[in-house]
């Protein structure tokens, strides 16, 4: 997955200019789509659009070799600090499961 | 130069079945006019957030100043999610300071309860940013504090039970506010064993949609309540940027900023009302304004410090969870309270009259925030 950076500040989403320094933000780098469960929650009344898919968690992900954290969809229960990985990106958003 | 508040007016909040947007706004105006005789209105801010796609209606600013027959006067909305009514109040008293105006009204409302909650939940996702895989992961508003609060739970010694305590308290609260939404007694028990919204968070965790509106006349002229300091802040509008998932930087600054401006300190601050669209937020407003440590506002929580008899009352009106949370007047509402805790005529009067009294309007997830600072003169 691909991360930006400028003066420590690591984000999957690409801003224009480093809110820190000022400067263009030019760094990019690869890092692992595997991460940890930072935080969780079960979504059980969701917007009209999603109802289909209720209930569902949603999750903070900390991706490994990086302060990078990634909201993502989660199939079944989990819990902070469980191992999970990429399964598919589906209509624009990452999917992800426990890794077995 | 000084802005002074004149007067207030707020309609009941709830279920307004036979009410229009724009009944609600004339209704909470027109007492707030009526409790400034002869005063020339200058200008017109509104605080909405929904207005156009829930009840099809714009141009609210033109809309009260032509019913109200205010005169050819500038009007505009502003929007600013949750934080529209505070963004709105704090247009008003930009404009006084400037010498532009010499009294200003400032108007919040929102006409919410005859949508679906699907709906509702769909609009108020236009308060995060739709253009992220955050969106399309199916995040809601709602699920962002639950978020949170797992993650606060985690890292502290809380849980569900200090959540259910704030909401218990502005319960409580709002029980003896007449304009509240919800007057029917809760328990602990019930709060804990609600079904869930976005877990950890519970039916009672969570802000209602309402109907309402509230309205304050802002005034150049002398009046005992002075508006002391008035601050705004903008922070990540993604879960995923957050530094620290347990702080909200823009309450943070919001807080600060209105300190140094006020001359005054947290510990200052006689009477609060915070922005507690969940219990979850209300935690961590006590701690990022100040009034307790970063990760100890549930101990406080728990000694009863910010009930009404406690050393830090918040939300004695009831709060978003109990007065009830329309959303662009909410920040409105919040200044309807707090001068009547220092005039000494409010629901839930503190025992000893106020001096300092702060309020607090959140917009989306932590995007806007906005920190005002009454003092009683």
């Amino acid at each position: 997955m691909k991360v930006y950076e400028c003066c420590d500040i690591e984000s999957v989403t690409k801003k224009i200019y480093c809110r820190e320094c000022g400067q263009e933000i030019t760094n990019e780098r690869e890092v692992p789509d595997k991460g940890n469960v930072y935080s969780y929650t079960v979504i059980h009344v969701p917007p009209a659009e999603y109802a289909h898919l209720a209930p569902y968690t949603v999750a903070l992900i900390e991706l490994h070799n990086s302060n990078v954290k990634l909201t993502v969809r989660i199939a079944g229960e989990v819990e902070i600090g469980d191992e999970v990985e990429l399964d598919e990106f589906v209509d624009g958003a990452y999917v992800y499961k426990k890794t077995s | 130069m000084t802005v002074y508040i004149q007067s207030v007016g707020m309609t009941k909040f709830g279920k307004a079945e036979n009410s229009t947007l724009k009944d609600l706004m004339l209704q909470a105006a027109h007492e707030a006019l009526q409790k400034a005789p002869g005063m020339k209105i200058d200008a017109v801010y509104v605080g909405n957030f929904m207005g156009g796609s829930l009840a099809n209606q714009e141009i609210l600013g033109a809309i009260v100043a032509n019913d109200l027959g205010l005169g050819y006067i500038p009007t505009a909305k502003l929007e600013g999610a949750c934080a529209s009514g505070g963004i709105a109040l704090r247009q008003g008293v930009l404009g006084i300071l400037s010498g532009e105006y010499e009294n200003v009204l400032v108007v919040g409302a929102e006409k919410m309860k005859h949508a679906s909650t699907a709906d509702v939940t769909q609009v108020i996702n236009s308060a995060m940013d739709r253009d992220t895989s955050e969106k399309h992961a199916g995040l809601t508003f709602p699920g962002f504090f639950g978020v949170l609060a797992n993650r606060y739970f985690y890292e502290t010694g809380a849980s569900k039970e200090h959540l259910a305590m704030i909401a218990l308290k502005n319960r409580e609260n709002a029980l003896n506010n007449p304009l509240a939404q919800f007057q029917k007694p809760t328990t602990l028990e019930e709060i804990l064993q609600a079904r869930h919204i976005t877990s950890p968070l519970g039916l009672f965790d969570c802000s209602p949609t309402t109907d309402g509106a509230a309205a304050v006349v802002l005034t150049s002229k002398p009046t005992d309540i002075k508006v002391l300091a008035s601050s705004q802040a903008s922070g990540p509008t993604m879960m995923q940027d957050a530094i620290d998932l347990l702080s909200i930087p823009a309450i943070r600054i919001s807080g600060e900023q209105a300190y140094a401006k006020a001359g005054v300190g947290p510990e200052d601050i006689d009477v609060v009302e915070i922005h507690d669209c969940f219990s979850m937020t209300e935690m961590l407003a006590i701690e990022e304004l100040g009034f307790y440590p970063k990760r100890e506002g549930w101990r406080a929580i728990a000694e009863g410090k910010t009930k009404v008899t406690g050393e830090k009352p918040v939300n004695t009106s009831g709060g978003l969870l109990s007065r009830g949370h329309p959303i662009g007047a909410t920040g409105i509402a919040q200044i309807v309270q707090l001068v009547h805790q220092l005039r000494g005529t409010a629901p839930n009067q503190m025992a000893k009259q106020p001096r300092l009294a702060l309020a607090q309007n959140l917009g989306g997830t932590g995007a806007y925030s906005v920190v005002h600072i009454l003092e009683r003169v």
